[in-house]
């Protein structure tokens, strides 16, 4: 537990000296989204069909772009060779910079996504939905964006194979994901797509970290 | 946990040349034979379907190739973790050289199906069908898989690390297999492998099975050849394999 | 905690975050987890009102009724507790058969018919040549009579 918090400490701290870092995915995903409007038609009826699925997707590219620096700065400072020389568990380690990966990529945009939703006029009783369905789904995602940062981390530039990797995975999450959203708008019980959705996180979380570890230490041999 | 003896042959390159050498013209033989008999006895001696007429005939094709594209990654996986764990070079040359197999394998059941949903479904592709999506995933890692083998210059790593990539990735066969019994969507559930016994007539079975079997005997010479190819690849400068082919005429 | 201990909490902790996710994924089937809504389900009002749906179910025998010189063709779905009428204009798939499932695309009238885009035969994993369905059919019939 000592590690786990002094991992993620450091890690939030260093976020927040850097907060362009974390700051740039945001701002990206405004950006993309308020693109949409402007190349289809401000048409409601057209915003609101497609507002769902944007958004969801736009989040998980915007996420792509916060990706690289995930592992890549403790790698090349030398900083993650020392934390493996520690005795300090591997795997917490592990957990804990997808955890501090997570509260700084994934909190801020469950905030902003319910503000982006309603300039699509999704109605407002899909919000709470939208926002259930992210904090649920960001788990899984930074889990699998861990995977893909720490599969490429010995590469010099690793920005467009991870793309390629991470997205086909995050497909199931997008779908159920946007299924809530959608069902959620039209008024149904969207109980369902959210179980799924948790039974990936939980999923994710338990068997992601080993295979994010393997990856750094076959990185980093 | 340790490796029993006899397995450790399969570390020896040149034992495993060899094999595959002596292996491959026999289970080419065998392929051909499987597959020649299984298209004649679907094309020829299967009755045609009740209810879909002749274009059910494709499902020869269709269920033997997404049999092969699933049973091939769960190979690539094995391989690729016996590889990872016990650091056996050869595991790896396996799993590189099934991905381009398996996604042919893949791609072909994609395309099949999209030839058989038209006339019976009415539609090529439904993009809300999760066996259809999953397939499509399963796509997706096989060439993940070949893309991040291709992004590492040093051998070893890209083995090491493409081979968690695909360890993780087997997650997906399983779903992909319970896809159409969990979900009651369009494409059908499950023919042959059920509780109560295949749902089809013997004279139309008989040479699904030989095509399956036909298709799987060919993935194995596919295998063998590539895989020599890869040891080929790999051991280009060992002196066994010099003399190898300075012995062999041409 | 010595390394071994360690490692069999980690693994226990594995152990049990997959049986919490197999358990929240059952949870979730058990829930309408559909490709498409039955006619039951359309009937008790789980589908909103005035949204594009899915609908599936069976073809009601000797209900399809083709309009004369156009392609405008109306059908009964139903999954034999409530039934929908459905009305469609295109090219239906060759496989579309009273008595034979189907999954159509399309929104609910105010007047209760629903107006389908698309539709797409669902057929079984059922395969035999048609003397052994002839024969089925009539060992059918006979156990009726």
């Amino acid at each position: 537990m000592h590690v786990f918090l002094t991992i993620t400490g450091r890690d939030l701290k260093l976020a927040f000296r850097r907060w362009s870092e974390f700051a740039n995915p945001l701002l990206f995903f405004v950006v993309v989204t308020s693109l949409f409007p402007l190349a289809l038609s401000p048409e409601q009826a057209l915003l609101q069909s497609v507002g769902a699925g944007v958004l969801w997707v736009a989040a998980l590219l915007s996420s792509l772009l916060a990706l690289e620096g995930l592992f890549r700065g403790d790698v090349e400072d030398g900083s993650m060779e020392q934390i493996l020389l520690s005795p300090a568990p591997f795997g917490i380690v592990v957990i804990a910079k997808i955890a501090a990966h997570w509260l700084v990529s994934g909190i801020p945009l469950i905030v902003l996504v319910p503000v982006v939703a309603m300039s699509f006029q999704l109605p407002t009783a899909a919000l709470a939905t939208l926002a259930a369905a992210l904090l649920l789904a960001m788990p899984t995602l930074s889990v699998l964006s861990a995977i893909g940062a720490a599969l490429t981390v010995s590469l010099r530039s690793g920005g467009s194979i991870i793309g390629l990797l991470v997205l086909p995975l995050c497909a199931p999450m997008l779908i159920f994901g946007t299924r809530a959203t959608d069902m959620a708008a039209n008024g149904e019980a969207v109980a369902a797509p959210l179980y799924l959705l948790a039974a990936l996180a939980v999923f994710a979380v338990s068997l992601g970290p080993l295979a994010v570890a393997a990856a750094l230490r076959v990185g980093l041999e | 946990m340790k490796l029993p003896r006899w397995f450790h042959r399969f570390g020896s390159a040149p034992y495993v040349y060899g094999l595959a050498g002596l292996l491959s013209p026999w289970v080419g033989g065998i392929a051909v034979l499987l597959i020649a008999a299984g298209t004649y006895g679907g094309l020829v001696l299967a009755p045609a379907d009740y209810l879909q007429g002749d274009s059910f005939r494709i499902i020869y094709i269709h269920v033997p190739s997404a049999y092969v594209s699933m049973m091939a990654y769960v190979i690539l996986a094995v391989a690729a973790a016996i590889g990872f764990i016990w650091r056996l070079k050869l595991a790896h040359a396996v799993a590189v050289s099934i991905a381009p197999i398996g996604a042919s394998f893949t791609f072909l059941a994609l395309a099949t199906g999209a030839i058989w949903g038209k006339p019976t479904w009415g539609t090529f592709w439904q993009w809300t069908d999760p066996r259809i999506m999953f397939e499509l995933l399963l796509l997706f890692l096989y060439l993940g898989y070949m893309a991040l083998r291709a992004a590492f210059e040093d051998r070893d790593k890209a083995d090491r690390v493409s081979a968690i990539l695909g360890v993780v990735g087997v997650v997906n066969v399983p779903i992909i297999h319970y896809s159409v019994i969990w979900w009651n969507s369009l494409h059908q559930g499950p023919t042959i492998a059920r509780l109560d016994g295949p749902t089809i007539t013997l004279d139309m079975l008989a040479p699904l099975l030989i095509m399956i079997a036909g298709f799987t005997f060919c993935f194995a010479w596919l295998l063998l050849s590539r895989l020599q190819g890869e040891i080929v690849r790999r051991e280009y400068a060992t002196r066994w394999l010099r003399e190898l082919l300075a012995g062999s005429p041409g | 905690m010595t390394p071994r201990r360690r490692r069999m909490v980690l693994v226990g902790l594995v152990l049990a975050g997959i049986v919490v996710s197999a358990a929240l994924a059952l949870r979730a089937f058990q829930l309408n987890l559909q490709y498409f809504f039955s006619p039951t389900q359309v009937a008790e009002g789980e589908v909103a009102d005035a949204r594009n749906f899915r609908l599936g179910g069976m073809v009601l025998e000797e209900s399809v009724v083709r309009e004369e010189g156009s392609l405008t063709v109306s059908f009964v779905v139903t999954d034999y507790l409530h039934s929908v009428p459905v009305e469609y204009t295109g090219v239906l798939p060759d496989l579309f058969q009273e008595g034979k499932g189907v999954v159509t695309l399309g929104r609910m009238e105010p007047s209760g018919r629903f107006v389908a885009e698309q539709v797409l035969a669902k057929h079984d994993e059922n395969y035999m040549p048609p003397e052994v369905a002839e024969a089925l059919e009539q060992a059918r019939e006979r156990e009726q009579l």
